[in-house]
C-alpha cells in the first residue's frame, strides 16, 4: 500500500510583509515643515536668514542678495549699524557663538554696491498714490515697500537730502557715504517722487489727504532734549544732534582743546569720538556708573581705545560761563537702588542720589548735550492720538485716524535702525491692506506674534551634525589710523571669510535635503519627493512614529504632530 | 553623511520591529548592501522576528532559520554547497544576536573562522538575550541591569572584536546604527572579500536598555564618543584601522539615557569610566 507522502513546500514563504500596516501602532506622526529660525524672529524687519544663508553658502550670492533686500532694502547700512538682536537670538550662541549675521549682511550688502546689481522693479503698476512723511529710514523702508507693490509713492522730507539719521547722525567713520549714497539712490530707481526741502505740519494733513490714498508718517525724534542747568544761548554749548549734523555735513567749527560730553548712551559716543577726530581731548560725563553705561559695550570700548576719558557716576550741578570758559560744578552720584517717589518724577526718570563730599570741578572750552532725543510732535495731537511724546500706533502702524500711519522713532522708545525699517515694512504691509479694503476694523496683521511650538529651538538642532568651529568677527582698524580722520573703522569679511562663516549657519528650521530624515527610518517610510517643496513624504501605511527622523534632522525642519484616531 | 550609501530595496517594510528598532535600521543597511542574491542565515533572535512572521518574509532574499547554536555551521553549509554547484557569486550572510553568537553560537562561529569559511556574520549585538525578556548575555556591559542581574552584572563585557581578530580571518570590523553610512561602507567593503568576515553591530535596545523610541542613533553615536565602542577594522587579524573614536565624551553622558544604569552608584561611575578609558587605551595600542 502506497504510503501517504507528506510535502514538504521547498518555499515557506507566500509573500511580503509589505502588506501589512504596521502605521496602525503609532499614535504621532512625523511631517516635514518649514519653520521659524529664530534669528528670524528677533530680526525687526523678519529678514528670511536662513534663506539667505543659505544661498551664500552655495555661493549664489546675487539670489541670496535678492532673498535679503526682499524685507530690507539697506543690507550694506544695517550690515554695518544695526544692533544686530539676530545674532542674539541665534541657536548656534548656545553652542560655539552665534552665526556673523550682520558681518554676512554687509559682504552681500557691499558686493550688491560693488556689482551694481539693482531692485527688482514692481511687476505691475498701481494707480493708488501715497505719501511718505520723513525719509530716515522709516520712510524709506515704507517707500520701498509700497513701491515694490506698485504704488505711487511721493516721499516729503524737510531736509534737503534723504536719510534722516542715517546722513545727519551717525558718524562717516561707522557708515560710509557712499555706502549710504548708493543704498539710497537704488532704491530711488524703483521710481518714487521725492520732494525734498519740504516740511509737514499737521495742518498740511487734510490736503495730503486729499492728494493721497495713505499717508505714513516717520518724521522721527529731531528734537534734542535739554538740562536746566545749562545756558540756553551759548556757542558753546550745543547738542549732539546739532554737533553730529554739523560734522556730517563739514561745516563744524572749531571745537578748541577740550569738549565736555554730557550723556552716556551711543549718541554720547558717537559724539565723544567725532570730538576726538577733529583733534580735541574729550572727557564723557554720564549719569550711570561704568557696568550700566546705556551705550553698548563695543562702542564704549572702542571710544576708550580712541583715548577718551569716561566719568561714569556723576551729575553737572551748575554750570558757571565765563570768557576763560565753561565750569561744570560737578557731583559724584548713586542710582542704585533709587525708587522715584509716587507723584513727584515721571516714570522711568532716574533720581539720583547724591554722595556729598564727592564734588569736583571740570574746566572746558566746550560742551555737547547728548542725553537724549525727543519727537517734535506740537500740533499733530489734534489729528490723532499722541501720548508720552509719541504718536499712538496699533501693532500694526495704524493710528486713530483712518489712512494715517506712522513708525520709527516718532512712535517708539525702542529707537534703532532696523526697528524704524521693520516698522516701515509693517506699515507698508497694512497700507496695502487699507487701499485693497481688507483693512481689519482693529490691531490687524503683525498683531500677533509667531506661537513659541513655531520657532526651532536650540534643543531642536542634532549639533552631532555640525562640527564646531569658530566665529569670526569683522576687523577693526589700528587706533592710531582711526583717529586721523572719518574713514570707515571696521573692515568686512573677505570672500573666504564669508564663506566659512556662512557654512556656520545651522539653517534652522530649512530643511537643507540632507536625507537623514530618509536613512535613519528603520521602517524605510520616509520617502524623498521632488515633486514636493518639503522634498519628502511619510508613508502613512508603515511609519510607526518613533521619531528618529525627527531627532536626526539636524535642524528641526521635522517635527512629531500627535495623532487622534 | 561621508560614505554614499548605495541600497538595493532588500529589506521590506511592514515588519515586527519595535517602533525605533536599532536592529532593523542594522538589518536595512546590511542586506540593502548586499543585493538579493544574497541567502540569509538568521537563528532564534529579534533579527527571527523582525525577518519576518511566517509564511511572510520582510527580506527579498531566502532566509533560512536555524538553530542558537547552529548559524556559522548552517552558513559553512550553504556557502560549501553553494560551490560545489558552481555558483561563485550568492552571498552567504548570518544576521545573529549576542545570545547567540558570544554564548550559545560560539563553537560553532569559532571553529567556522578557523577554517576560514567563505561568508559573511554579522552580530547584531543589542547587549541581551533581548526578545526573551532581557536576561544577560556575555556580552552585556559590566554593571548593567538586564532581568537575570537585577543588581548590575558583576563581570565585564566579553571583547568579541579581538576574540576574532584573534582568529586572523580576513576582516573583523565594528559598526553601530549612528554612523549608518559607516555601517554601510563595512559591508559594502566585507561583500567584495572572500573568507570569513565578521563584522560586529551595537544596535541598542529601546527597551532592553530603557532608551525613548527616537533615542537609538543618539546613544549609539555616545557610545563611540566616549570610547565605550569605538569603530575599527582589521584586515588580517593585523592591521588595525581606526574610523571613529573617543572624543573624551564623558561616559556618564553615555550611561545617564539608559534606564538599564539607573541604579549606578557615582563610584560606579567612575568604575566604568575608568574601565573605557583603559580599553580605549588597549585599543589605541594596537593602531600604531
Ligand atoms: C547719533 C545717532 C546715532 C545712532 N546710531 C545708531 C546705530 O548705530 N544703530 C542703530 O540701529 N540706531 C542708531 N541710532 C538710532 C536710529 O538712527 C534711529 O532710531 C532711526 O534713524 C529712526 O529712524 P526714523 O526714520 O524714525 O527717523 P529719522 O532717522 O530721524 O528720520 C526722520 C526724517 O524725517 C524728516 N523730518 C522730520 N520732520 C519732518 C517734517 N515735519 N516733515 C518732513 N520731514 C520731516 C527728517 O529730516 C528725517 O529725514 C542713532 C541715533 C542717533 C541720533
Ligand atoms: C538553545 C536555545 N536556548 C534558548 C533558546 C530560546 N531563545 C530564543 S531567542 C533567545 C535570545 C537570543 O538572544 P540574542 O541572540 O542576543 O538575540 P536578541 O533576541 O537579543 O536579538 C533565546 C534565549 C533557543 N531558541 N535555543
Ligand atoms: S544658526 Fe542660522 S538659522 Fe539658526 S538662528 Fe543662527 S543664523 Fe538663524
Ligand atoms: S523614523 Fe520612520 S517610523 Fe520613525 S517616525 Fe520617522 S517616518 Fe515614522
Ligand atoms: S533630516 Fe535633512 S533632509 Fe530630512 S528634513 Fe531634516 S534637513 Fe531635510
Ligand atoms: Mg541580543
Amino acid at each position: 500500500m502506497a504510503e501517504a507522502s507528506k510535502v514538504v513546500p521547498s518555499i515557506w514563504t507566500t509573500g511580503w510583509t509589505d502588506i501589512l500596516n504596521t502605521g496602525t501602532w503609532r499614535s504621532a506622526i512625523p511631517v516635514h515643515q518649514k519653520r521659524l529660525a529664530p534669528c528670524h524672529v528677533a530680526c525687526p524687519l523678519n529678514s528670511e536668514i536662513p534663506t539667505w544663508i543659505k544661498l551664500a553658502r552655495e555661493q549664489s550670492y546675487q539670489e541670496a542678495w535678492l532673498a535679503l533686500v526682499a524685507d530690507n532694502p539697506f543690507p550694506a547700512i544695517t550690515g554695518r549699524i544695526c544692533h544686530h538682536p539676530c545674532e542674539g537670538g541665534c541657536n548656534r550662541g548656545e553652542y560655539d557663538g552665534a552665526v556673523a549675521v550682520n558681518a554676512l549682511e554687509q559682504y552681500l550688502g557691499d558686493l550688491a554696491l560693488r556689482e551694481g546689481w539693482s531692485l527688482p522693479q514692481p511687476a505691475s503698476e498701481l494707480e493708488q498714490r501715497v505719501a511718505v512723511i520723513g525719509g530716515g529710514p522709516a520712510g524709506l523702508s515704507c517707500a520701498y515697500q509700497l513701491r515694490r507693490r506698485g504704488y505711487q509713492v511721493t516721499l516729503l522730507e524737510a531736509r534737503s537730502k534723504l536719510g534722516g539719521v542715517l546722513r545727519e547722525g551717525i558718524p562717516q567713520y561707522r557708515l560710509p557715504r557712499e555706502i549710504l549714497e548708493g543704498e539710497i539712490k537704488r532704491l530711488l530707481a524703483l521710481g518714487m517722487e521725492v520732494r525734498t526741502n519740504h516740511p509737514i505740519e499737521a495742518k498740511d494733513l487734510d490736503s495730503l489727504e486729499k492728494e493721497f490714498f495713505a499717508v505714513f508718517l516717520a518724521v522721527g525724534a529731531q528734537r534734542a532734549k535739554t538740562l536746566p542747568q545749562f545756558p540756553a544761548v551759548d556757542a558753546r554749548i550745543t547738542d549732539a544732534l546739532h554737533f553730529l549734523a554739523k560734522v556730517s555735513q563739514g561745516t563744524v567749527p572749531s571745537l578748541g582743546r577740550q569738549v565736555v560730553v554730557i550723556g552716556g548712551g551711543s549718541v554720547a559716543m558717537d559724539a565723544a569720538a567725532s570730538a576726538r577726530r577733529l583733534g580735541s581731548q574729550v572727557k564723557v560725563l554720564a549719569l550711570e556708573d561704568r557696568e550700566s553705561l546705556p551705550a553698548r559695550a563695543d562702542e564704549l570700548a572702542e571710544a576708550l581705545e580712541e583715548g577718551v576719558e569716561v566719568i561714569a557716576g556723576v551729575m553737572v550741578q551748575s554750570v558757571v560761563s565765563s570768557d576763560e570758559g565753561i565750569r561744570l560744578n560737578c557731583i559724584g552720584v548713586s542710582l542704585a537702588g533709587t525708587v522715584p517717589a509716587a507723584g513727584t518724577v515721571p516714570a522711568g526718570v532716574l533720581e539720583p542720589i547724591l554722595l556729598p563730599g564727592t564734588e569736583f570741578i571740570v574746566l572746558t572750552g566746550q560742551v555737547i548735550l547728548a542725553i537724549g532725543q525727543e519727537a517734535e510732535l506740537s500740533g499733530w495731537d489734534s489729528v490723532f492720538t499722541v501720548g508720552q511724546s509719541l504718536v499712538k500706533v496699533e501693532a500694526n502702524g495704524a493710528t486713530d485716524r483712518p489712512g494715517v500711519f506712522a513708525g520709527g522713532d516718532v512712535t517708539t522708545m525702542e529707537r534703532y535702525v532696523s526697528t524704524a525699517m521693520g516698522q516701515g515694512k509693517k506699515a507698508a504691509l497694512s497700507m496695502g491692506e487699507f487701499l485693497r479694503g481688507e483693512f481689519p476694523a482693529t490691531g490687524g496683521s503683525g498683531a500677533e506674534g509667531p506661537d513659541p511650538g513655531a520657532v526651532v529651538s536650540y534643543q531642536e538642532i542634532n549639533t552631532f551634525y555640525f562640527p564646531p568651529t569658530s566665529r569670526e568677527n569683522k576687523g577693526n582698524v589700528a587706533v592710531e589710523q582711526r583717529l586721523r580722520d572719518f574713514r570707515e573703522i571696521k573692515i568686512g569679511f573677505t570672500s573666504q571669510q564669508a564663506l566659512t562663516q556662512a557654512e556656520r549657519c545651522f539653517s534652522c528650521g530649512h530643511c537643507m535635503e540632507c536625507d537623514n530624515c530618509f536613512y535613519f527610518c528603520p521602517d524605510m517610510a520616509v520617502v524623498k519627493d521632488a515633486s514636493l517643496p518639503e522634498h519628502y513624504h511619510i508613508l502613512d501605511q508603515y511609519c510607526k512614529g518613533c521619531g528618529s527622523c525627527v531627532e536626526e534632522c539636524p535642524r528641526g525642519a521635522v517635527v512629531l504632530k500627535e495623532e487622534t484616531r | 553623511m561621508g560614505y554614499q550609501i548605495k541600497e538595493e530595496k532588500v529589506f521590506n517594510s511592514g515588519h515586527a520591529a519595535c517602533p525605533g528598532c536599532s536592529e532593523a535600521l542594522a538589518i536595512r543597511y546590511v542586506v540593502n548592501t548586499l543585493g538579493p542574491d544574497t541567502i540569509g542565515v538568521v537563528p532564534p533572535s529579534c533579527i527571527a522576528i523582525i525577518s519576518g512572521p511566517q509564511p511572510l518574509s520582510s527580506m527579498r532574499m531566502p532566509v533560512y532559520q536555524t538553530t542558537l547554536e547552529s548559524s556559522a555551521a548552517s552558513a559553512t553549509g550553504i556557502a560549501r554547497a553553494l560551490k560545489a554547484k558552481g555558483n561563485d557569486h550568492t552571498k552567504v550572510v548570518v544576521m545573529a544576536g549576542d545570545g547567540g553568537t558570544y554564548d550559545i553560537g560560539f563553537q560553532s562561529l569559532s571553529s567556522a573562522a578557523e577554517r576560514n569559511e567563505d561568508f559573511i556574520y554579522v552580530c547584531l549585538d543589542n547587549e541581551g538575550y533581548m526578545n526573551t525578556g532581557a536576561q544577560k548575555s556575555s556580552s552585556t556591559p559590566h554593571l548593567a541591569y538586564t532581568a537575570s542581574t537585577p543588581a548590575g552584572k558583576l563581570t565585564p563585557k566579553k571583547n568579541l572584536a579581538e576574540i576574532m581578530v584573534a582568529h586572523r580571518i580576513p576582516y573583523v570590523a565594528t559598526a553601530t546604527t549612528g554612523y549608518p553610512d559607516d555601517l554601510a561602507r563595512k559591508v559594502a567593503k566585507a561583500k567584495e572579500m572572500k573568507g570569513l568576515r565578521f563584522i560586529l553591530v551595537l544596535a541598542p535596545c529601546l527597551d532592553g536598555w530603557g532608551l525613548a523610541d527616537n533615542a537609538g542613533p543618539k546613544v549609539s553615536r555616545l557610545a563611540v564618543e566616549t570610547g565605550v565602542f569605538p569603530l575599527y577594522e582589521v584586515e588580517n587579524g593585523e592591521r588595525y584601522t581606526l574610523n571613529y573614536g573617543s572624543k573624551g565624551t564623558p561616559v556618564v553622558q553615555y550611561l545617564s539615557l539608559q534606564k538599564r544604569y539607573r541604579h549606578l552608584s557615582q563610584a560606579q561611575v567612575e568604575e566604568l569610566q575608568a574601565e573605557a578609558n583603559l580599553n580605549w587605551q588597549r585599543l589605541q595600542g594596537k593602531l600604531s
